[in-house]
């Protein structure tokens, strides 16, 4: 469906879509909304990219991460290596990408390690009380509020992760049927 | 402590199939994860049946909300007995499946799901909360469709159909039966209920009829006597190292499911069901044998043999004394290690000599006699051969039954062990003993350089089968452990208000 309305407009929309599934995903505990529902907004301006310019454009464009790598130099140390490489691709980037020793690499992120993070933080959320020796799942509870986000506690990385997996899922589904 | 070992069964295997999901075809990743979660899985539910064994029933109730209200997870002698069976069989399993499954079907997922449907049978085992209960069916039944249809050959995704079918049938029974339930009683939590069923004083007949829907819906997933039919149909079509599980677990998980409702919930009316349970249960034992006299396929000739011992499982349910229902309790145990053991060995002959056909198999004694040996071992185990597992169970059902003269079943029982020897010693004579059949001398050739290469693979692949024949040599010859467990389970079945005050007023 190549439409160039479409096209163009989806470009703005997605930090739209992205932005308000956060706001949704964070008003949740105590309002209509959720992980559920904002994981599914996050996934509706994706779906029309794929829709406008097909699966391989939006993997491209939004689930594959580039980055600059360094050959290790003797002796050195694989930490250090890998902390070197990601201070100067996320900071130093005009030294990077200028630089004849730095070689360029990408890596795609699959849905399915997006399903496996959310279903990661999700079980994870529960591990905490029993650390207390409470039972699986109790919310924990920080002392202090922050901006926004207010009282960070356990069910909000309940939901994080929950929006995480139907994210993935929903990706999933949509690039396997575009393919087809 | 106990908020920890309760919920260990079900997050190790969790955490397990997550960490697969991030090695997603990488199988060399995935085989070192899936080892270490099915060792500390075994390690966490052993720990789970000492600690019942020592303290009583354990209950943890899920983000801290009190038990009507949250979803409790309980673990009763029988469910952590339960729990530890499906590790052991878990640990086979795997072992095999290093091995015994093509890497197309792994790359697409084996290990999780493997991993997700034990996650599915612990869940069931061990949760205190009705609906809940269907939820960890679906996790299993859904981990089941998938890996039945994973590799998506012909007879597979037929197989898998029926399967699909007939259990979504079976789920929406059960679903409408705890609708009922709540729509009587206005509570989901297993324990309240069992109150709440105990002090009604009208809608006798409507509970009844729900407990008529929860027998339909878990008669069908665990295959009794009317509504087997799919089972034989579906079991045998995917690779060993997938029916080993499904066949060896699966059943026995719906028959766990209706012990434990109908000696918790359902205990109203009794005149009614019981009677039914015994029809359907010798019915069970009858058919499901003469079935297996009819084929010619060693898988399908075991799949018959799973509906007539969950005959023996349900009568156990139907005599409904404490000797009947330990009896049941040891049977389901000793049918999961003896069932996953036989479909196993029928993995390993198929992997040495290429089919599953007995016109086509012969001689198998000749080379490899260790086999032989094992699989003498679990037939005559499956048979009941005394001193072997299955007669314990089988003794203790027949006393039961004989105690309160249910003369008829237990003739049943026993001409059916006799017609199981018989089935056992066909597969004996055309597999083990009979000369290889002289069709094609190629193939033959074949073979024999097949056992010169594969010979660590093939030996990898004896091991599993000799872990279970062992366990099943120990609940067999050392039955005192397991039989005193199984009885104390029974008692704790019977006599619900241990597990009610252990939910409700902890």
């Amino acid at each position: 469906m190549k439409t160039l309305i479409l096209a163009v407009a989806i470009r703005i929309f997605i930090p739209i879509f992205v932005f308000f599934s956060l706001y949704i995903l964070i008003r949740g505990h105590n309002h209509p909304g959720g992980g559920f529902i904002g994981g599914l907004i996050c996934a509706i301006g994706f779906i029309f990219h794929t829709m406008t310019h097909g699966p391989k454009e939006t993997s491209n464009t939004f689930f594959t991460v580039r980055y600059y790598r360094l050959t290790p130099e003797r002796g050195q140390g694989f930490l250090l290596h890998k902390l070197i490489i990601l201070y100067k691709n996320l900071f130093r980037k005009e030294e990077v990408r200028t630089g004849s020793e730095w070689h360029k690499r990408q890596f795609r992120i699959d849905p399915i390690f997006i399903i496996a993070s959310g279903l990661f933080l999700a079980t994870t959320s529960g591990v905490f009380s029993l650390l207390a020796n409470q039972p699986y799942m109790t919310g924990v509870w920080a002392d202090y509020y922050l901006p926004i986000i207010g009282k960070p506690g356990t069910p909000i990385l309940f939901d994080l992760g929950v929006y995480l997996l139907v994210l993935g899922v929903v990706l999933k589904i949509t690039f396997i049927m575009a393919e087809e | 402590m106990q908020h920890l070992i309760l919920v260990l069964p079900l997050l190790i295997p969790l955490y397990g199939a997550i960490l697969c999901l991030f090695f997603w075809r990488k199988l060399g990743v995935q085989r070192v994860i899936g080892v270490a979660t099915q060792l500390s899985l075994c390690a966490a539910s052993a720990y789970l049946l000492s600690e019942t064994d020592q303290a009583g029933i354990l209950t943890t109730h899920i983000g801290n909300w009190e038990a009507p209200f949250g979803i409790t997870l309980v673990a009763d002698l029988f469910s952590s007995l339960m729990v530890v069976a499906s590790a052991v069989v878990g640990i086979a399993v795997f072992v095999f499946s290093l091995r015994g499954l093509s890497n197309a079907r792994l790359l697409y997922g084996y290990y999780p799901l493997l991993l997700l449907l034990q996650m599915g049978v612990n869940g069931v085992c061990l949760t205190g909360d009705l609906f809940n209960l269907y939820v960890w069916f679906e996790v299993l039944l859904i981990c089941c469709f998938v890996l039945i249809a994973l590799g998506g050959s012909k007879p597979q995704l037929e197989g898998s159909i029926k399967y699909v079918t007939i259990n979504f049938l079976a789920s929406s029974f059960l679903l409408i039966g705890i609708g009922m339930v709540y729509g009587i009683l206005g509570s989901l939590n297993m324990a309240e209920l069992a109150v709440l069923i105990r002090a009604a004083e009208d809608n006798h007949g409507l509970i009844t009829l729900a407990s008529v829907f929860f027998l339909i819906g878990l008669g069908i997933k665990s295959a009794i006597f009317p509504l087997f039919f799919w089972l034989p149909a579906s079991y045998h079509t995917p690779p060993i190292a997938i029916s080993a599980f499904i066949a060896g677990l699966i059943t026995k998980v719906g028959l766990y499911t209706l012990i434990r409702l109908f000696t918790l919930l359902f205990v109203l009316n009794q005149d009614i069901v019981l009677p039914l349970l015994l029809v359907a249960s010798g019915l069970t034992m009858v058919v499901g044998v003469l079935g297996a006299a009819a084929q010619v396929d060693f898988r399908k000739i075991l799949s018959f043999h799973i509906v007539s011992q969950i005959g023996y499982m349900l009568m156990g349910l139907a005599i409904f004394t404490p000797l009947a229902i330990a009896g049941s309790i040891y049977f389901i145990i000793h049918n999961i290690l003896v069932k996953t053991c036989l479909f196993l060995i029928s993995g390993v002959v198929y992997r040495t000599n290429g089919s599953f056909t007995l016109k086509n198999l012969g001689g198998v004694y000749l080379f490899q006699p260790l086999l032989a040996a094992m699989f003498v071992i679990a037939a005559f185990s499956l048979a009941g051969i005394p001193p072997l597992s299955g007669f314990w169970g089988k003794f203790m059902l027949a006393k039961a039954g004989l105690e309160v003269g249910q003369f008829g079943l237990v003739a049943t029982s026993l001409s059916v062990s006799i017609l199981t020897i018989f089935s056992m010693t066909k597969i004996w004579n055309e597999v083990f003993w009979k000369k290889r059949p002289r069709t094609d001398v190629t193939a033959d050739a074949a073979m024999a350089e097949i056992n010169v290469a594969d010979k660590p693979v093939i030996r990898l692949l004896h091991l599993p089968v000799l872990f279970l024949v062992l366990a099943i040599l120990f609940i067999g010859l050392y039955a005192e452990p397991l039989v005193s467990l199984a009885f104390r389970a029974s008692e704790q079945l019977l006599n619900s208000e241990i597990y009610i005050n252990a939910v409700l007023l902890k």
